[in-house]
């Protein structure tokens, strides 16, 4: 049957079929007929006619190899993130070269960097030193503090409990535990919590300064400019750096003792031991860490949502704030779009030196 | 493919017959086994009809998407659906909210999903210029003909009538309730042992002089207020200058002719930032009903607010009108009905046009403005509705609606300038809430329209 169809594809091989279909009437009466069949029917399939004892091992040796065996495990989780993370960017960058507004779909007919242009062009608009700010030059700088300061100050805070954490106190766990906690909660609770402490009128904080006879240093916590960022950041290391101290203390805890004990011998001082031996060998951590604390800070959203709603004011505003208001407040998606890409380019820009840097190591 | 598609919508009705079935039961069987089988024809007829997406095969189910969650505003939509079921039992109403944002949230949602040309049946919005962003677009139909009959035409006074069309003419929204924007209410007890009396304030300037004298005479705040979120600053902004101006100015400029009236909105601001001196010490770090809260308990005398305040007075205890709380127009602001108003209206590519077009008839009605607005704490804005279910205090401000020289929109609430622009002043007033600089509030309020 089979080599009646093939005749008939390929009448220029007639006569070959037919000597193979001798070779087969033959080999059907021995034993190991049906293996030589196989092998047979696979050299067709690869097109080949002579050589057939080559052939087939190529095939397997494609599918032997390491690549094709390792492809179930990378392949669909490279897909996914392909399609959802990296498509999702390629195609919020394509929205940002157009120019659609309002409630139809995008035209993609002309692309242009003019989204860029406006919000660069807006950002030293009235000097950048002097001012009138307009809102992108508040936006990106409070964005850029806050990527900073943010994850520094939670690096540092985290580091040092990881360190006090991990010096064999007692009761070790709950105070792990207790660090962690706030990280489990919500931004919408935290978010009022915080508000409630740093009311000016019943708030804890003012309570406290004035408890301890320092009425004078009472602020308006979350109402002056000059302290609503620096108050949002506070409460956003207060909530994180349980996350750093997690992470500081499983690499502390990868440190052999050995090195304690032989910079202890060498007569380093405690402070010494620290900065010189165990800190440097925790740039995985923080790496780790940083890159995670930076997303949290973007993610400041939510709590200055909470707070101000979507005008957190010049003092507090956000890159991915004043996206969502230009997005959703007033569809305009290729500058919203526009203004995520900056912040993408952002993050980007103070986390890559680094990872270059740990990859030039070779500890990535 | 299209078998198997078949076969699972039909699977899902099956199961959306069960549910329905269940539910039907479960309310005390308020309808009967036919009732359901008529559901069932009713819903290929209208897949029929519209049939563009899958998702409509109950042709006859109304999705309404509203950001009324909260106490009252909840209790005031069931209300309303309660009656529209009464009245046209053939339509089964999804409640779909989309709190949270004062609107914004409702925004998100609304937004993607018309640019996905999969939108609701109808979704709340502030009628008026806030419609701009859906006109230009394009996406929100022409409802002159089969929902605004005469009988509404007429039961609609001018102003509102003008904000439920768009620029040429086409009415395209059904307002549903009015508040009124310019309120100074008052705490009763404290106003008496400072010896102020509401009535006989005149102008912003003579309010800056009674919370002056309350501000010596009583241990409370003189005015509640909130500078957390910038709306409440921008509407009190509003009335101010109204009170100050007059509305005429006032409608100069929020048609755009800031520098026109630089005078009138530059003591505006000043008196907004004078004002200031007298707000509670923690107005940056409260929400609005904490603020309306100190009026309550007394550690407050006066607050500027929308009539949606009233509500949250008549959910305290022992705190009753005329007696313990009152109100007056905003000083300087007789004859003005400063209106926030909230309407539904019907998106293209609609899923059940007919049903839609029930609704909105329902919310246009006589009886189903009467079943909203006592609940919620509003007017209605037909005046043919009958007084009977409001109590004194909406009867109170219904008559002043009714004899109200102008109806001027609001920009905090959208109904008087479009997105963009109100955004522009959003962002000038959101830096006036911190620094309290006139010049630069000003500067920014030029460019903003």
């Amino acid at each position: 049957m089979r080599s009646r169809i093939l005749r008939v594809l390929r009448p220029g091989e007639h006569a070959d079929a037919e000597s193979e279909q001798q070779v087969r009437t033959d080999g059907g009466t021995s034993a190991d007929g049906p293996q030589h069949d196989t092998s047979d029917s696979d050299a067709r399939a690869d097109g080949g006619v002579t050589g057939t004892a080559e052939q087939p091992s190529r095939t397997r040796r494609w599918l032997d190899s390491e690549f094709v065996k390792s492809l179930p495990f990378w392949l669909p989780a490279t897909l996914l993130v392909g399609l959802f993370v990296y498509g999702a960017i390629g195609w919020n960058f394509v929205i940002s070269l157009t120019d659609w507004t309002g409630l139809r779909q995008p035209t993609y007919d002309s692309f242009d960097f003019e989204m860029y242009e406006v919000f660069f062009r807006n950002v030293g608009k009235g000097g950048l030193l002097s001012g009138p700010h307009t809102q992108e030059y508040w936006a990106l700088r409070n964005t850029f503090v806050l990527l900073i300061v943010f994850t520094v100050a939670a690096l540092v805070v985290g580091l040092l409990l990881a360190i006090l954490v991990d010096r064999d106190i007692r009761y070790e766990n709950t105070f792990r535990t207790i660090y962690l906690l706030p990280m489990s909660l919500s931004f919408v609770v935290t978010a009022i919590f915080w508000a409630w402490m740093y009311n000016p009128e019943t708030g804890m904080i003012n309570e406290t300064l004035r408890l301890v006879g320092l009425g004078s240093l009472t602020q308006q916590w979350i109402s002056d400019p000059q302290f609503k960022l620096f108050a949002v950041m506070f409460a956003l290391v207060w909530q994180f750096s349980g996350y750093a101290m997690v992470v500081y203390l499983a690499g502390l805890r990868a440190i052999p003792t050995d090195q304690y004990e032989a910079a202890k011998v060498d007569g380093a001082s405690l402070v010494k031991m620290y900065w010189r031996v165990i800190i440097p060998q925790l740039r995985a951590s923080t790496t780790s860490a940083a890159v995670v604390l930076m997303v949290f800070a973007l993610k400041a959203f939510d709590f200055l949502f909470v707070l101000f709603g979507t005008r957190p004011g010049p003092s507090a505003d956000i890159l991915a704030m004043m996206m969502y208001r230009e997005s959703f407040g007033i569809t305009n998606w290729a500058y919203g779009s526009a203004i995520a890409m900056v912040l993408f380019a952002l993050a980007l820009g103070v986390i890559a030196p680094y990872l270059y840097v740990q990859f030039k190591r070779g500890e990535l | 493919m299209t078998n198997d598609t078949n076969s699972s919508l039909t699977r899902r009705r099956y199961i959306k017959a069960g549910g329905a079935a269940g539910a039907t039961i479960a309310i005390a069987g308020c309808l009967g086994g036919g009732d359901g089988d008529s559901d069932g024809e009713e819903t290929t007829t209208a897949s029929d009809d519209g049939g563009t997406t899958q998702s409509d095969d109950g042709g006859q189910e109304l999705e309404i998407v509203h950001w009324w969650t909260a106490g009252g505003e909840k209790d005031a939509l069931n209300a309303l659906i309660e009656g529209f079921e009464q009245e046209y039992p053939d339509v089964d109403v999804t409640n779909n909210p989309a709190p949270g944002g004062a609107g914004s949230a409702l925004d998100t949602e609304i937004q993607s999903r018309i640019i996905n040309e999969n939108p609701p049946s109808t979704f709340q919005i502030w009628p008026g210029k806030a419609l701009n962003t859906y006109l230009e677009s394009d996406v929100l139909v022409d409802i002159g003909d089969s929902v605004w009959d005469d009988g509404m035409r007429d039961a609609y006074l001018d102003g509102v009538k003008d904000m439920s069309q768009s620029a040429d003419g086409e009415f395209v929204a059904v307002p549903l309730n009015i508040h009124r924007l310019n309120n100074l209410f008052y705490n009763v007890s404290v106003l008496e042992d400072a010896g102020v009396d509401p009535a006989s304030l005149d102008s912003p300037s003579a309010l800056l002089d009674a919370m002056e004298t309350i501000d010596a005479e009583t241990d409370a705040a003189p005015m509640a207020h909130q500078t957390q979120a910038v709306w409440s600053t921008l509407q009190m902004w509003e009335d101010v200058l109204i009170g100050h101006a007059g509305v005429d100015t006032y409608q100069d400029v929020i048609a755009g002719n800031v520098a026109d009236n630089e005078t009138a909105v530059r003591e505006s601001l000043q008196l907004v930032a004078d004002f200031r001196e007298y707000f509670n010490e923690d107005a940056g770090s409260v929400a609005w009903d904490e603020a309306n809260g100190k009026v309550i308990q007394g550690n407050a005398a006066f607050i500027h607010q929308g009539d949606w305040a009233a509500g949250q007075y008549g959910a305290a205890e022992d705190f009753e009108y005329d007696s313990d709380w009152g109100n007056v127009a905003f000083p300087g602001t007789d004859g003005v009905y400063h209106v926030v108003a909230d309407s539904f209206v019907m998106p293209t590519s609609n899923p059940s046009p007919e049903a839609t077009e029930k609704w909105l008839s329902y919310c246009g009605s006589v009886d189903g403005q009467e079943r909203f607005n006592p609940v919620k704490g509003s007017i209605p804005p037909r005046t043919d509705v009958p007084n009977d279910e409001f109590g004194p205090f909406l009867t109170a401000q219904r008559e002043d609606f009714d004899t109200s020289d102008a109806q001027p929109p609001t920009i905090a609430h959208g109904t008087g300038v479009t997105p963009q622009v109100k955004s522009n002043v959003e962002a000038a007033f959101s830096a006036f809430v911190g620094n309290w600089n006139v010049d630069a509030a000003y500067d920014e309020l030029t460019n903003a329209f």
